[in-house]
């Protein structure tokens, strides 16, 4: 490796000791803003589709009319055409995974909050661990354990000597690859998503207090380009929920389905 | 600041299967959009050259850790 | 195929990919360590890249 070294003074560029918040209190060391808000999360999803399913009335109230439009979403786009046959027993898990992905992630730009949850890379895993020993549990349900794994391990059509080189790539894939790009695909989104906006918003704020009397010129235009990122972040947290959720319902349909 | 050269030189690598898989989406969609019954033929040849061209972008990231 | 399939066709790509070279790359890293022979990591990471691309042609390159 060949390192190289800066000596910059003046702007700090923001880094990852910027996602390392202290705790909230002195003598709780686990209690920080990223566990504070995903327990506020909890609540708000709760809060808001009991309220939304409170007063069910035929003619649908504005807010009942949002969650029902959110449930149909999970239910039909995501559970029904991927899973096809027998997939009401998945929405549950598919609906709290969705909602609860995209609130923690729309925690990133809500004024005050402002921080996404699923940029600390734990939360994640865990959310990948839960799809992970569900979408093997239905398949060794559905096919028995034996089936499944020789369905994983040894794609059919093959001369026997070149299995000695494709069977490992396909255990790492289905056992060790899949978990993580799951997860890191969305932590990676978050953060970086995160670290641009601090990017443009910090330097902004730096040209406006501490720079040379052209530099403060140029200060609105990093403050636009935040508020625009801003904007694509909104689109990008809505997105990576998303494919959280239709990653984990294929993995589900794929574990179902007779072969792969 | 203080960073590795290697990881300039992977950026600098990715370029290329960048560009490469983004012409072979552009006429797989070009081709569909023409043609749409011909999508069953034109999905394989367009997800054997994806995989062509994002090997040699994660040979890149590799390439970029290991040296 | 639908269009759904087809996020997870790209995704399954870039899987077997990832994996054929994580671990025949492993493979050979460790390989090129213990035999002290550098060039055992290059023909890892290629068997890995052969093997990845034997597998997405045998699964979507099919008719």
């Amino acid at each position: 490796m060949i390192n190289l070294h800066f000596s910059g003074e003046g702007f700090v560029p923001p880094s990852t000791n910027d996602f390392n918040l202290p705790p909230i209190f002195e003598n709780i060391p686990w209690l920080t803003k990223p566990v504070l808000l995903v327990f506020l999360s909890v609540i708000v999803v709760s809060v808001f589709f009991v309220l939304s399913a409170r007063k069910a009335a035929v003619v649908p109230s504005k807010l009942q009319f949002a969650g029902e439009g959110i449930y149909a979403f999970v239910r039909n786009d995501l559970a029904r055409d991927v899973i096809g046959h027998d997939f009401m027993r998945f929405v549950p898990y598919l609906f709290t995974l969705f909602t609860f992905v995209l609130t923690n992630n729309l925690f990133g730009i809500v004024p005050f909050l402002q921080f996404p949850a699923m940029s600390h890379v734990g939360f994640p895993y865990v959310l990948a661990l839960f799809s992970f020993f569900i979408f093997h549990y239905v398949g060794i349900r559905k096919q028995g354990l034996g089936k499944y794994l020789k369905d994983i391990a040894f794609m059919p059509g093959v001369p026997k000597a070149v299995y000695i080189l494709l069977t490992p790539i396909e255990v790492a894939t289905f056992f060790l690859v899949r978990p993580l790009t799951l997860s890191l695909r969305l932590f990676a989104n978050m953060f970086a998503g995160h670290l641009l906006l601090l990017v443009f918003i910090m330097g902004g704020d730096y040209m406006v207090h501490d720079s040379h009397m052209i530099m403060k010129i140029f200060a609105p235009f990093s403050f636009t380009f935040g508020i625009v990122l801003t904007f694509f972040e909104f689109m990008v947290q809505c997105l990576q929920a998303y494919i959280f959720t239709l990653l984990t319902a294929l993995y589900i349909a794929g574990a179902l389905a007779d072969e792969h | 600041m203080t960073g590795t050269l290697n990881l300039v030189g992977f950026g600098l690598s990715a370029i290329g299967p960048a560009i490469a898989t983004g012409m072979i989406f552009a006429a797989y969609i070009n081709g569909v959009a023409r043609q749409p019954e011909a999508r069953s033929v034109l999905q394989p040849i367009a997800f054997l050259g994806f995989a062509l061209a994002e090997a040699l972008a994660l040979f890149g990231l590799v390439l970029a850790f290991v040296l | 195929m639908t269009r759904k399939n087809e996020a997870d066709a790209y995704w399954s790509i870039f899987g077997y990919l990832a994996s054929g070279l994580l671990f025949w790359g492993g493979v050979g890293y460790f390989a090129s360590r213990f035999f002290d022979k550098p060039y055992l990591t290059l023909i890892g990471l290629l068997l890995g890249v052969t093997g990845a691309i034997y597998l997405i042609w045998l699964r979507f390159g099919r008719q």
